[in-house]
This record gives structure tokens, C-alpha cells and sequence, in this order.
């Protein structure tokens, strides 16, 4: 979106002096150095445990970081890779040690609700802040619960013990990359934007598509830093924390063997870049194999040159390294988010070096008796939808500085932004097949997010698509000002018993999401 | 802004009131006029006369002494065109908080004045509304409105300010002027109209949220104004996710609950004008990248269906947002109308009504871009429509 003014909300600027702030977070790779993957923790015995120190600086250069710090025992590390199995269990302490006084911290307070409250508060409660946090297991099918994957009423505040998640990994979880981010509405945008954010990757791939068993496997996470992320302006992507230059300068290095073939897990963690992936060999895009799509194996492995992934998409695909002396660059072209929208610019994110000394962790290989795997979800297309729902994004510009209103509404309902203590827009019951087409009747598209479940994209523009992905997050182009709206149809899932609860969906450019282009609904069990 | 910088501006509007009063008087041709709201030294009002061929060209900024601020709210008009017992263009300057006067036979600047200390439209710009007798400032951010009365030679010279706000806080946003009534919108959805007989605006006790926000939730709030000729109805323009509109009988000299018109055409509906025999209202879509114009029933302030241009040439390459309008024409449907393109362009939209269809479509020599406008938001015409 253009300019904007922020927040309906308090906003108090304390001080306005650049004061030595405490450096709390690791130093992140130097800009042209090789890209490494995220350190990985994986399950053991059926557990993964580990502790999460969510804490705050900011570097030299005026970027606020926020950190996932986890202690090896000899360094800090910042967002460990969790690698688990179907049937795992996930415990996760988070303990948040943020000491945001930093002279240009803002202040702002979305109170919890007190009354009205549909649901119980969980962790420590208190205000919605800057400073507090949780944590989003994006794309996982868990159920919305306390210390599991809610984040409307859990909360997290600095300086309290902690907050233990835990997580039992359902043993139907389809294999693939998913993501944990924080998630306090009203300042998601803030922490992602500070890079709290992570890969998480269920175990299996290999026995789905056996095309990638052995295959040397990288994880790239595409983070968006803006200085101040609520001012449409200059912004720099990383790749694993890596600044990736947009114009000149030096440029994060994927190494690769020669000949070899890699399995690349690309998690867009932007806060809002739309991002038409490529592999560029002498100025030529590269056939890309396509596995998964949001943690999701696709049916048959496909083959394109551009993979489109949304803010909060995850792509996971073939990349075969290009011959020796070819320029070679892992790249995001130009992506029109309308004339409301931010652009998104074309950038190479890495450039791809062919050399002996690449080195990669690598993909398991197949037993011979490995059982067919059976898909979560696999039947979907079959099923007949028990209800049938129209929703659409919209947005109100009451000026070139605001006031801006972002909404996602239910046809029939009123256009209303979140709140905490709204109720559900939608019920349900367990045992539920929706289908659901979503418009978008703003000048600027909109990322929908549903939480807790994958849902099977039908159609396009009311046009039955060839490839019905199981997807997270999906892109809705805007409105060009005439003609129809733009809409994806697709079919939700809630047989499941564990989707019974109280979770959000919402565009997932979190700014808009920050501002209330959010809506919960239930799922009666 | 601070009193140094008020008492250099009230020194320099001095001078120029001196100069503009010494200027000879000459009959003046049609103008469409721009508050270009940019910064200094480039802060001005443009003057355009129209073609032969219906195009615009560009004939002369008159430099003012503040400091535009290139945006803000969409419903507050920055640009008052008089003509009455003389021909004056008023301006507001939100950067240094001042509203200018320009005589429209000498084109030269017939002085500025500042509101009070505490007056200020820095964010989101000051609206305009009055008549050839006073001038009313909507300061956005301090939500006062100031009284100014107008001066021989097109001068201003403050006299006071009035503390307003909508009901749920919101800032003052659209203004207009209809004999002694004068209405104001906030951005909360609240509408509110004052006496004005004695000059400065007393209220006259009908605050309230309109109709369309209730019905909305909040969703949709009245943002500009126009007022009939007769003094009968008040119309609102609404910031919205569809067309909306909002009509109220005022002719009781207070506002009566509005009625709700909505469509589907297009996006946002933030400025509103009647024609000048107000069978018709125009609409621009200020997010919807086109202009409307909705049939409308003077006798029962009833809105029906009417047109939708397509989308406006250079959306999103060459501006954002649509904003303020000027007639074509003074007289009859107003042959359309010219549109203010954020930030430096001028649409010109053209109409055709055939009984009770229409049909709108930008002309060829469409967009006209600006000179000096750094953030064009406000266009008048002169001569302006006569009520």
C-alpha cells in the first residue's frame, strides 16, 4: 500500500536520541560471504526440545533485530531450523528477554481483553506490545490451543519465566517446510520485520517423492527488513539473515557441486514481497523441479521456471547446478501489487557459485520397503462441500496519510477490522467440508492465510484450475479498477477433531494483518 | 508554526494586499485553478485556461509566501473560488498553516492570514469552505475551525477560532457553506452543521453519526460536501469500499438523518458535486480509478442509478488517487468535469446524458499534467458554479 498513517491505537514516541542500545541479538553474515543453512535441531527418541530466547537490537545501520537465540553451549545462534517427524512431539520454551530501550522504541498497547472475551487468556496476558511475543507454527495442522499453536489469547511478556509449547506433531502431518513466526496482533509485522522468524520441517519428503532422496538439501529463508516497517520505503531482502544488495553490491554466495542436483526449501518470510522465484543461468531461467508447495507435496512433481510464493509461501524444489563459468543467480522478478500496492521489485538474491568445496547436509535415502504414503487431505477434491461461503478483501483510504481501514469480511456481514474480543465471523463443526471463494475488491493484492489447516485451491477467477495444490497462503491480484474481481475458490477441511477451536485467518502482509485484516472463526467440536 | 514565522507572513500579506488593491481591475477568463500545495519554493496557485481543442494550458502560477504539504485527507478542500462583490481564489497552506487570498482579475496575491497559534493542518491539510464574506479554515489536526473574513482585494484577516470535534473524537474533514448554514464532516462519521449568520460558526445542536457509518459500523464515513442551491439537502460524499452517498434535509436549518445510496461501480466516493441545474451528481471514485455521476431528484433529494467511466488513464503509473473536481461548465449537466489526479495531474472527464442514461469517458486530451503541484488534491473553476 501507499502512504498510510498508523494505528488506531495509542502511539507515544519516548525520547528522541540515538542512545547505545544493548546488543542482544548475534551478529547476522557479513553481505558476500557463502550462505550457510540454519543451524538444524532435529527430534530425538520422538522429542525435540529446546529453548528459545526471543530478544532485541539494533545494528549499525539502523535495523531493529528481533532473535530466536538458542544456546549450543558454545555460541548463540539465531532461529534453529526445528526438524521433526510425524508422530514427534515439539516442546519449545520461549522466554522473552526483549529489553526494547531503544531511545526511538515506540510505545503502543492493544490491552487484552478483560471483557467480552470469547476465550480464555493463556501465558502471562497483559497488553498486546511491542515487547511481548509469541509464536505461529505456520502451515503445521495442530489445534488452536493454549501451548499449542493459538495466537490470539497467548501471550508472552519480557522479564516473566517463560512459556512452554508443546506440540505433539500429528502423525498425518503432510512432510515439507513450514515456518514459526511471531504473531501478537498489532505487531506481528514489527517482530518479522526484526527477523523472528524460523524454518520447521517435518521429516518424509523422500518416501512421497523419492526424486529427492539423497539429494544435497538447503534451507533459505527470505526475510524483508524495512528501517521502520510501517513507512512504504526502501527495504533490504536476506537470504539466512544474509543482505542480499539490491542494486550493485555484494550478494549472499549459494555454493553447489558441479553436476549436482540440490533440493531447495525457500520459505518466503517477507512481510509483504510477492516473490516470482527463478533460477537465472546466463541470463536464461532455469527449469525448477517443483516438490511441495506450503509444506504440501504436490501430486506429481512439476516443472516450471518461476515459482510465484506469496508472503509466508514455501516452495520446495529441484535446482540443478548450472556448468562451471556460467553466471548463475537465485532471483525474484518484478511482482505488480497494484496501484495501492507496494512494489516489489526485481533483485537477484544470491548469487549460485559452482565449486568442489560446496557442502550441504543431505536428504535420506529410501528404503527399498518404505510404505506409500498416504496424504493428508488426499481425498479432498472428491468430497462434497457441506457449506459454501463468499468472503473479499477490501480497503478505505480516507486519505493520502490516512486514515486507512483494511478489511477481510464475510458477503452479508459488516465490514468490520479485528478485535480482540470479537466473536467468530464463522462457526463450524468438526466434520465440516467448506468451500470458500475469496475476492479481492481492493486495488492491491491480498495474501489469504488460513491458520491450523491447508486448504485445496479449486479455482481461479472462477476458472477450475489444472493443479488443485493444498495450500496455506495464497495470492488474490487486484482489482483493475473494471470488470470482475479477482477470486481464488478453495475447499477447507475440518474433519480433522484437532481443528476444533478458535483460530484466525487473515491477508498475510502483515501490515494489514497488524491493522485488523484478520477474522476469527470457530470450529465447534 | 511558530508567532515569528505568523508575524513575517502577517507583514508579507500586508504588502501584497497594498500592491493588489493598487492593481487595476480587468475582467478575468474562465480559469481552472490548482492549489499546488507543494513546498517552498514552489508553493503557489496555478491558473489554466482551456483550449480550443478542450485541452488545458498552463497560464501562470501565482506564488504565495507559505508552504503546501502535498496530501492529506481527500473530503477537505483546499481551494475556495468566489465571485461575488469580487473574484477571489483562497487557498489553504498547511505547512505554514495559512490561508491566501488571490484576486482573480490581477492575479496577484491579496494577503494571508494565519489562524491561532494552536491552529494547524500540518498532516492532513486545511479545508476550505465559505462565501464572498467570510472564509472558514477546517484545521485537520488541531480540529478547529477558524473564521476569516474577507478583505477588499481579496485579503483575510482572522478572527477567531471555534474548538470542534466528531462525536467519537474524529478530525474535521469536509466543509460546506449554504447561506447561514454551515456543514462539516469528521472522520469518525460524525456530521455537524452551525449558524454562521454572525460570522463565526455557532453549532446548531444536530450532531450525529450519519446513517451510512451506523449502518457500516464505522465502515463508511461522510467525507466531502455539497449543498443544493435552495438550501434543501445536503449531500455527502463518502470514504468507502463501494460508492456511497449520503443525502440529508437540511431545510428545517438542521440535519435531518441522512439516506444511504450504495454501488457496487466502483471504490470510495470522497467528493461529490451537483451539477449546475442538479439534475446530476458527480461522483469521483477516489480509489476506484473512475468518476460516476449519479441522477438526481432535486425536488425529494432522491440519488438513482446512473454512470461509470472507465478506469481513468494512468492508474498507479502516473498517480494514486483521484480527489477534488471542477465543472466543465457553469451551466446545464456541467459537461462534465475535470479531475484532480494525485499528486500532478488533471483528468478531464466528459458527459453525455441521453434521458435517464449517461455515459462518461475521459477526453482525449486527457491527463493534463501540472507544473507546480506537488501534491494535487483541491481544483476550482472559475467562474464557479452559481450556487
Amino acid at each position: 500500500m501507499g502512504s498510510l498513517s498508523r494505528w488506531c491505537f495509542a502511539i507515544v514516541v519516548l525520547g528522541c536520541s540515538f542512545g547505545e542500545v544493548l546488543a542482544q541479538c548475534p551478529d547476522r553474515p557479513v553481505s558476500g560471504s557463502v550462505v550457510a543453512d540454519p543451524l538444524a535441531l532435529s527430534s530425538q527418541d520422538g522429542v525435540l526440545s529446546a529453548q528459545f530466547v526471543m530478544q532485541h537490537s539494533v545494528d549499525s545501520n539502523g535495523y531493529t533485530h528481533y532473535c530466536y537465540n538458542y544456546n549450543t553451549g558454545t555460541q548463540i545462534v539465531e532461529a534453529p531450523t526445528l526438524r521433526v517427524s510425524p508422530g514427534d512431539e515439539l516442546n519449545l520454551d520461549i522466554v522473552n528477554r526483549i529489553q526494547n530501550d531503544d531511545a526511538m522504541k515506540m510505545k503502543m498497547a492493544m490491552p487484552m481483553p478483560t471483557t467480552g472475551a470469547v476465550e480464555p487468556s493463556c501465558g502471562d496476558g497483559g497488553a498486546m506490545t511491542v515487547d511481548a511475543t509469541n509464536m505461529h507454527y505456520h502451515g503445521m495442522n495442530v489445534p488452536p490451543k493454549c501451548h499449542q499453536d493459538d495466537v490470539i489469547n497467548t501471550l508472552i511478556q519480557p522479564g516473566t519465566p517463560g512459556f512452554k509449547y508443546k506440540i505433539p506433531i500429528p502423525a498425518t502431518q503432510p512432510p515439507g517446510l513450514y515456518w514459526y513466526h511471531a504473531h501478537v496482533h498489532g505487531f506481528t509485522e514489527f517482530q518479522v520485520n526484526g527477523g523472528a522468524a524460523g524454518a520447521l520441517i517435518v521429516e518424509g519428503m523422500e518416501k512421497v517423492h523419492p526424486e529427492v532422496a539423497g539429494l544435497a538439501e538447503r534451507v533459505f529463508i527470505i526475510r524483508q527488513q524495512f528501517q521502520i516497517p510501517w513507512i512504504p520505503g526502501p527495504y533490504q531482502l536476506t537470504l539466512n539473515y544474509q543482505v542480499s544488495q539490491a542494486i550493485g553490491g555484494a550478494k549472499p554466495v549459494i555454493q553447489m557441486k558441479p553436476g549436482e542436483k540440490q533440493f531447495w526449501r525457500v520459505a518466503n518470510a517477507t512481510l509483504q514481497d510477492f516473490m516470482p522465484l527463478q533460477v537465472i543461468v546466463n541470463g536464461q531461467p532455469q527449469p525448477l523441479q517443483l516438490v511441495a508447495l506450503d509444506g504440501y507435496p504436490l501430486t506429481q512433481i512439476r516443472t516450471q521456471d518461476t515459482i510465484l510464493l506469496p508472503p509466508a509461501g514455501r516452495a520446495e524444489f529441484i535446482v540443478q547446478a548450472p556448468p562451471a563459468g556460467a553466471e548463475a543467480f537465485f532471483f525474484t522478478q518484478d511482482y505488480s501489487t497494484g496501484p495501492t500496492g507496494n512494489p516489489d521489485l526485481h533483485q537477484s538474491l544470491a548469487a549460485i557459485q559452482v565449486s568442489d568445496t560446496a557442502n550441504a547436509a543431505r536428504m535420506p535415502k529410501v528404503s527399498a520397503q518404505a510404505a506409500a504414503v498416504r496424504l493428508k487431505y488426499a481425498d479432498l477434491a472428491s468430497q462434497k462441500p457441506t457449506a459454501e461461503r463468499l468472503l473479499f478483501f477490501s480497503e478505505e483510504f480516507g486519505g493520502t496519510n490516512g486514515p486507512i481501514q483494511f478489511y477481510i469480511t464475510v458477503d452479508g456481514q459488516k465490514q468490520k477490522v479485528f478485535e480482540a474480543n470479537e466473536k467468530p465471523v464463522i462457526t463450524t463443526k468438526v466434520g465440516a467440508i467448506e468451500d470458500w471463494t475469496i475476492e479481492n475488491r481492493a486495488l492491491e493484492t491480498h495474501a489469504f492465510h488460513m491458520h491450523q489447516i491447508h486448504f485445496q485451491v479449486l479455482e481461479v477467477d472462477g476458472q477450475p484450475v489444472t493443479n488443485q495444490d493444498l495450500r496455506d497462503t495464497i495470492e488474490i491480484p487486484f482489482w483493475e479498477g473494471s470488470g470482475p474481481f479477482h477470486s481464488v475458490k478453495v475447499r477447507l477441511d475440518f474433519r480433522d477433531p484437532t481443528t476444533a477451536g478458535v483460530f484466525p485467518f487473515h491477508c498475510h502482509i502483515l501490515l494489514h494483518e497488524d491493522l485488523g485484516m484478520m477474522h476469527k472463526m470457530l470450529v465447534e467440536p | 508554526m511558530t508567532s515569528h514565522w505568523k508575524a513575517l507572513l502577517r507583514a508579507a500579506s500586508f504588502t501584497v494586499c497594498l500592491l493588489g488593491l493598487s492593481a487595476l481591475a480587468a475582467a478575468a477568463p474562465p480559469y481552472v485553478i490548482t492549489n499546488d500545495d507543494a513546498s517552498f519554493p514552489f508553493t503557489g496557485v496555478s491558473f489554466l485556461s482551456v483550449g480550443p481543442g478542450g485541452g488545458l494550458i498552463f497560464r501562470q502560477q501565482v506564488a504565495t509566501v507559505g508552504t503546501g504539504i502535498g496530501g492529506g485527507y481527500f473530503g477537505a478542500n483546499r481551494i475556495l473560488v468566489v465571485n461575488g462583490a469580487q473574484a477571489c481564489v483562497f487557498a489553504s497552506e498547511a505547512g505554514s498553516g495559512d490561508v491566501v487570498g488571490i484576486d482573480i482579475n490581477t492575479l496577484t496575491v491579496g494577503g494571508s492570514a494565519t489562524g491561532s497559534d494552536t491552529d494547524t493542518g500540518s498532516a492532513n491539510g486545511i479545508g476550505l469552505a465559505g462565501n464572498d464574506q467570510y472564509v472558514y479554515a477546517g484545521f485537520t489536526d488541531s480540529n478547529t475551525i477558524g473564521t476569516f473574513k474577507v478583505l477588499s482585494g481579496c485579503g483575510l484577516m482572522f478572527v477567531n477560532g471555534t474548538a470542534v470535534a466528531g462525536l467519537e473524537g474524529g478530525a474535521v474533514n469536509g466543509m460546506a457553506v449554504h447561506g447561514s448554514m454551515l456543514i462539516a464532516t469528521y472522520t469518525d462519521g460524525t456530521i455537524e452543521s452551525f449558524n454562521i449568520s454572525g460570522g463565526t460558526p455557532s453549532p446548531n445542536g444536530d450532531k450525529q453519526i450519519s446513517s451510512g457509518t451506523v449502518r457500516a459500523r464505522g465502515a463508511t464515513y461522510p467525507n466531502s460536501i455539497d449543498i443544493t442551491s435552495d438550501g434543501h439537502f445536503a449531500i455527502f460524499g463518502d470514504t468507502a469500499t463501494s460508492l456511497v452517498v449520503e443525502v440529508s434535509d437540511i431545510s428545517s436549518g438542521k440535519l435531518a438523518k441522512t439516506t444511504v445510496y450504495s454501488s457496487a461501480a466502483s471504490i470510495s466516493s470522497s467528493n461529490v458535486m451537483l451539477s449546475p441545474d442538479e439534475s446530476l451528481l458527480y461522483v469521483v471514485n477516489t480509489q476506484g480509478a473512475s468518476v460516476s455521476v449519479l441522477f438526481f431528484d432535486k425536488a425529494k433529494g432522491r440519488l438513482s442509478a446512473g454512470c461509470t467511466s472507465a478506469p481513468i488513464r494512468g492508474h498507479s503509473t502516473d498517480w494514486s488517487y483521484l480527489v477534488g473536481m471542477a465543472l466543465g461548465s457553469t451551466t446545464g449537466d456541467g459537461d462534465g468535469v475535470y479531475v484532480a489526479e494525485f499528486p500532478s495531474g488533471i483528468a478531464r472527464i466528459k458527459l453525455k446524458v441521453k434521458g435517464k442514461t449517461c455515459a462518461l469517458r475521459e477526453a482525449v486530451q486527457s491527463p493534463f499534467k501540472t507544473k507546480n503541484a506537488a501534491g494535487l488534491l483541491s481544483i476550482g473553476a472559475f467562474p464557479p458554479r452559481a450556487f
